[in-house]
C-alpha cells in the first residue's frame, strides 16, 4: 500500500472510526495502524516525560516496530490530522517471558495510554472494545500486564486502589478477567494486576496450560 | 457486604504441588465439607478454633446464624472433588470508627500447608479489602501453633503490632501468646 499523505493515509487504513469532532479536530479511532504511518504522526504533548510518570513508548520508531512485526498491531485515536491522543500496542510475548511458553496461543496486550490532555473521555475502552472486535483474538489468549509503576497517579488524580479497579473495570468489558499468577514481575507488588480474556476456540486443554503456567506449574 | 466483593470470583489458583484450587465464597451448602475441614484439625490446634464448629449441630448454627453482611468468608476448595483445603474470613465493622478496619482470620487444612494456599487467600484478601476501601488489616495468630501463617503475612508485608502475653490457654491449661499483625493499605504513594 502507497501512502501519498497523512490525510490520505489515514482514510486509507480499513476500520477507521470517527469518534467526536473535538476543538483541537476531529477525534478518529485507527483499530491497526500500518507501519509506514508512523512517520507522519507525532505524539501528543500529554505522552511523555512527566514529574512522576513517563509514557511507556514515546518514539514512532517503536510503533513502527511493532506494527512491522508478524501480528503486532498499533491501535491510535488521532486528533485532527497526525497529532496521536492515545495508543493500544499489542505483540506476541518476547521469548524471554514466561507466556512466550504457550508459543503464539499467547498475546500481551502490552501498553495503552491516553495522553494527559485526552483523559476521561472514554478513549482507552474505545479503543480496547475496537480492537477486541477483530476474530483474530477467538483463538488467543489475549492477556495484560497491570504494573503500577507505570501508572500515571499525579495525572490521574486518583489513588492506587482506583487506578486498579479502573484497569479492572475497563477490561472486564472487554471480555478480561483478572487472574492470579506468581510470575515475579506481576508478585513484586500487591496492587499490580494481571488479566486476561480466553478467546471463544481456545480449547480447555490450553486453559488449563494456561492455568499451569500462571504458577510455572511444569506437568509430565 | 457491597457487591464488588463478589465480582471476579471464583478465582483459580494451582498449588505448589500441583493442585488446581478454586477461591470462592462460602456459601451454605458447604456446611459438610466444612465440617469435614474443621475436624481435620488434631486435637491440640482444635482448641484454638473460636467455636466448636467440629460438632455439626453448633457447625449448622454458625453457618445458618453466619452475618454476612459484616463477615465475607471465602474458600479455597479442590477444583475436582470441592474439598475445603482452607477459610478465610474478613470482618469489618459497617460503620462508624472502625469501618476502615478489616479484621482477617485464616485456617489452613493441616494435610495441604507449605502449599501457599494461605499465601494466595491472604493476597487475594488484600486485595478485596483495597476494593472495599479497608485502609488497616489485622490478623491475630497463636504464638507456636500458627507459625506459617505468621511467616506468611510478614511475607506480605504485615508486621507484628503487638504481643499479648499468656493470652491464650492451651488444653493442657498452659498459656500461649496472641501475635497481632497489621497490614497498612496504602491508597496513594507517599509524598515523601
Amino acid at each position: 500500500m502507497t501512502f501519498r499523505s497523512v490525510p490520505e493515509a489515514l482514510t486509507e487504513v480499513p476500520d477507521v472510526r470517527i469518534l467526536w469532532e473535538t476543538p483541537r479536530g476531529t477525534l478518529r479511532l485507527v483499530p491497526r495502524c500500518p507501519p509506514e504511518v508512523f512517520s507522519r504522526l507525532e505524539l501528543d504533548k500529554g505522552i511523555g516525560n512527566f514529574a512522576h510518570y513517563s509514557s511507556i513508548i514515546q518514539k514512532m520508531e517503536v510503533f513502527r516496530r511493532v506494527a512491522s512485526q508478524k501480528d503486532g498491531r498499533v491501535a491510535l485515536a488521532v486528533v485532527g490530522e497526525r497529532l496521536i491522543a492515545a495508543y493500544l500496542a499489542c505483540w506476541y510475548p518476547s521469548p524471554e517471558d514466561r507466556w512466550s511458553r504457550l508459543g503464539e496461543l499467547m498475546y500481551e496486550m502490552g501498553a495503552i495510554e491516553v495522553s494527559r490532555n485526552f483523559r476521561n473521555m472514554g478513549i482507552a475502552a474505545k479503543m480496547f472494545l475496537m480492537t477486541m472486535e477483530d476474530d483474530f483474538f477467538e483463538d488467543k489468549i489475549a492477556y495484560m500486564n497491570g504494573f503500577s509503576w507505570h501508572w500515571d497517579l499525579d495525572g490521574s488524580g486518583l489513588t492506587m486502589a482506583q487506578y486498579r479497579a479502573m484497569i479492572v473495570n475497563m477490561l472486564s468489558k472487554a471480555g478480561f478477567e483478572e487472574m492470579y499468577t506468581n510470575e515475579p514481575n506481576i508478585a513484586l507488588r500487591q496492587e499490580n494486576v494481571f488479566m486476561a480474556r480466553f478467546g471463544s476456540r481456545v480449547s480447555g486443554r490450553d486453559k488449563a496450560r494456561f492455568r499451569d503456567l500462571r504458577f510455572n506449574i511444569v506437568r509430565r | 457486604m457491597p457487591n464488588i466483593c463478589l465480582k471476579g470470583y471464583p478465582k483459580e489458583i494451582v498449588a505448589k504441588d500441583g493442585t488446581p484450587i478454586v477461591i470462592r465464597p462460602l456459601v451454605k451448602e458447604d456446611e459438610q465439607r466444612l465440617l469435614a475441614f474443621f475436624n481435620s484439625f488434631g486435637e491440640e490446634e482444635s482448641c484454638f478454633l473460636r467455636a466448636d464448629v467440629q460438632d455439626p449441630e453448633v457447625l449448622h448454627t454458625w453457618i445458618e446464624e453466619f452475618d454476612f453482611e459484616r463477615t465475607m468468608p471465602l474458600l479455597a476448595v479442590k477444583d475436582d472433588d470441592g474439598e475445603v483445603l482452607a477459610m478465610l474470613r474478613l470482618y469489618r465493622r459497617p460503620a462508624g470508627c472502625m469501618r476502615h478496619i478489616g479484621h482477617i482470620r485464616i485456617l489452613v487444612h493441616p494435610a495441604h500447608r507449605q502449599q501457599r494456599i494461605g499465601t494466595w487467600m491472604l493476597l487475594d484478601m488484600v486485595r478485596l479489602a483495597m476494593d472495599m476501601g479497608i485502609e488497616k488489616l489485622v490478623a491475630e495468630f497463636v504464638a507456636g501453633i500458627e507459625e506459617a501463617g505468621i511467616i506468611g503475612a510478614h511475607r506480605l508485608d504485615f508486621f507484628e503490632q503487638a504481643v499479648i502475653k499468656d493470652y491464650i490457654k492451651d488444653p493442657r491449661g498452659g498459656y500461649r501468646d496472641l501475635v497481632i499483625m497489621v497490614k497498612n493499605l496504602h491508597r496513594e504513594w507517599s509524598d515523601f
